[in-house]
């Protein structure tokens, strides 16, 4: 007869387990907690901002800037040669004149006052609508080499696309990340070091209970689960906390959006998938830890 | 039930508490195992309980050497044999019921037929009213009848006893004694150590007396039935009790169940 224990008989013992020590489990809990909402914020961060880099890049603009000199001939040769880039969307070619149309229009009425019209800066324009799939630092570079090809051909004084910014941008996601493993894992590890710190504790403060219940014939899977659940349920209220605590912000943080309309931020703040790895994550961290100081301290 | 063939025990440390132990306990029996402090009577019962290992020898429960036994079966092997302690070995921060209960929970029954169980046994040994006090509130006599109920509620075959007179007054231990006789009357292989030998010589049962981890002498039980004149009737402790409508069903059940011995102790 080889039957595994009953449910409510283990969650009762894991139960009377942590209230033993609730102070311990407390913390544990709160150290769980600590480390799955900072996670939640940095996630948070990333995942928004990787988001708003791809909506840049979709709608990138490439301008190119050609010699007052250049030919039709040359422009139609420019213009072709940017057409055989992946993801253009569309080209716009404006003559010298257009574009001092453009310029003229971009400067305030009391600047142009007496102004000669041939002060004015114009010159061939060819404006490129890209959709580049801007994932890191690596693509803007990929983007900036095309840019320089550019740059090479004879008619064509300059091309920019805005890339300093961009790189500065990613710059930024790549320190937040950094910041975030690091404070991620340090702050984990010291959960998991409570949990184990807990159950060790709780272990040996059962010692005679489980030298007695391996003499009545008890199975070490039997001894040992009510221990592990104790560390699910330390992770569990540690996920609980910061799932609230991560509800909370996101609230304030959506207030934040409806009030300052411009930031173009979406309107799920976290991934699902992350909700989910932070809803578990709680329970397996306390089930590892569990399982580590078991393994080491509960002999049976 | 129980054979031992040239059984010896030495601890780690050099000590030898058994040495080329031969004897044989048929199922139905009751023995009494005596001898000096450290003669080797706790370490012949850890031996059974596959608490140590033999150093040499074999030992065979029921048919099965353990000897050869994996220690995953050694829960199971435990699970036919009842234990009791002279320190009563109870959990202490858990109540009467939960103490009995947990013999069945290790089996994974369900907790209406453990509560049905443990209710009935403690009826019997009339611990019902205290079912749900902590067990540290108790007085020895009544906590070492708790660890008696932890030892028979799931019907084991075999019972073993170290000392479970030994922390008590005689009165009270005589009430437990009465108790295990009791019990063996109901078909249960029991075997007690102890060295209270006014004890042994009251109930005049066979008697396994070591010296220095040898087997000394195997006293058989006095002959003329004891029963008549040295022993009261079985203690209306028990008698009634479910115990005595139910013939052990794990003794029934299990493997360890062999040939009836007509050697057991009749009641009168
Ligand atoms: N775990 C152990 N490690 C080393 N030696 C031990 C151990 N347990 C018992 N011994 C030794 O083995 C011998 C037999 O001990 P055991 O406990 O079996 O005697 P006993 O007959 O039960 O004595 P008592 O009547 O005092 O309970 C003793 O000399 C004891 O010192
Ligand atoms: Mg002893």
């Amino acid at each position: 007869m080889k039957r595994p224990p009953r449910p409510d008989y283990v969650l009762r013992q894991a139960w009377l387990l942590v209230r033993a020590s609730p102070w311990l489990a407390a913390v544990s809990s709160l150290t769980i907690a600590l480390a799955l909402a900072l996670v939640g914020v940095f996630a948070m961060v990333l995942f928004n901002a990787s988001q708003l880099l791809h909506d840049l890049g979709r709608s990138l603009t490439l301008t190119v800037y050609l010699r007052e000199n250049a030919l039709d001939t040359d422009i139609a040769a420019v213009q072709a040669k940017v057409r055989t880039h992946a993801g253009v969307k569309g080209v716009r070619v404006l003559t010298a004149d257009q574009d001092r149309t453009r310029n003229t229009k971009l400067l305030p009425a009391e600047l142009l006052q007496g102004l000669d019209e041939a002060a004015i800066p114009g010159q061939p324009v060819i404006e490129v609508d890209l959709n580049a799939d801007l994932g890191s630092r690596a693509d803007v570079d990929t983007l900036s080499a095309w840019c320089k090809s550019l740059k090479a051909v004879q008619s064509v004084e300059d091309a920019e696309f805005g890339a300093e910014k961009l790189r500065l941008l990613f710059a930024f996601v790549e320190i937040a990340r950094t910041i975030g493993l690091v404070l991620t894992f340090v702050l984990l590890a010291s959960a998991m070091f409570f949990v184990f710190s807990t159950i060790r504790l709780s272990v040996f403060s059962r010692k005679e209970e489980i030298e007695i219940l391996a003499l009545v014939g008890a199975t070490p899977v039997f001894i040992r689960v009510p221990f592990l659940v104790e560390g699910v349920l330390q992770g569990l209220c540690g996920s609980l906390l910061a799932a609230g605590l991560l509800g909370l912000l996101h609230l304030e943080l959506l207030g934040l959006i409806r009030d300052v309309h411009m930031l173009n931020l979406s309107a799920t703040l976290l991934p699902p998938g992350m909700i989910v790895w932070l809803v578990l994550g709680g329970p397996l961290v306390g089930l590892a830890a569990a399982a580590v100081s078991v393994g080491r301290y509960l002999k049976v | 039930m129980i054979q031992l063939y040239h059984v010896s025990k030495r601890y780690p440390n050099g000590c030898d508490a058994l040495n080329d132990v031969t004897l044989r306990i048929r199922e139905g029996e009751f023995v009494f195992l005596t001898g000096a402090s450290g003669a080797g009577k706790s370490t012949l019962l850890r031996l059974l309980l596959v608490m140590e290992r033999a150093t040499e020898g074999q030992i065979l429960i029921g048919g099965r050497n353990i000897h050869v036994l994996r220690d995953s079966s050694v829960p199971f092997l435990r699970r036919n044999i009842g234990v009791v302690f002279q320190d009563f070995r109870l959990i202490k921060n858990r109540t009467v019921f939960e103490n009995v209960a947990i013999a069945l929970e290790i089996m994974g029954l369900g907790r209406k037929e453990i509560e049905r169980r443990v209710n009935q046994l403690l009826e019997g040994l009339r611990l019902i009213q205290r079912a749900h006090s902590p067990v540290t509130d108790l007085s020895g006599g009544e906590q070492q009848r708790v660890a008696i109920a932890r030892a028979l509620v799931n019907e084991p075959a075999i019972l073993l006893a170290d000392e479970p007179t030994g922390n008590l007054d005689p009165e009270l231990g005589h009430d437990i004694m009465q108790l295990l006789i009791d019990i063996n009357r109901r078909g249960t292989t029991v075997a007690v150590a102890t060295h209270d030998a006014y004890m042994i010589e009251h109930y005049g049962l066979r008697t396994l007396v070591l010296h220095k981890g040898k087997l000394l002498e195997d006293r058989p039980r006095v002959s003329v039935r004891p029963g008549q004149d040295v022993r009261p009737p079985p203690s209306p402790l028990v008698y009634g009790s479910p115990l005595a409508m139910q013939p052990p069903v794990a003794a029934a059940e299990s493997s360890l169940a062999s040939a009836a011995d007509p050697d057991a102790v009749e009641a009168p």
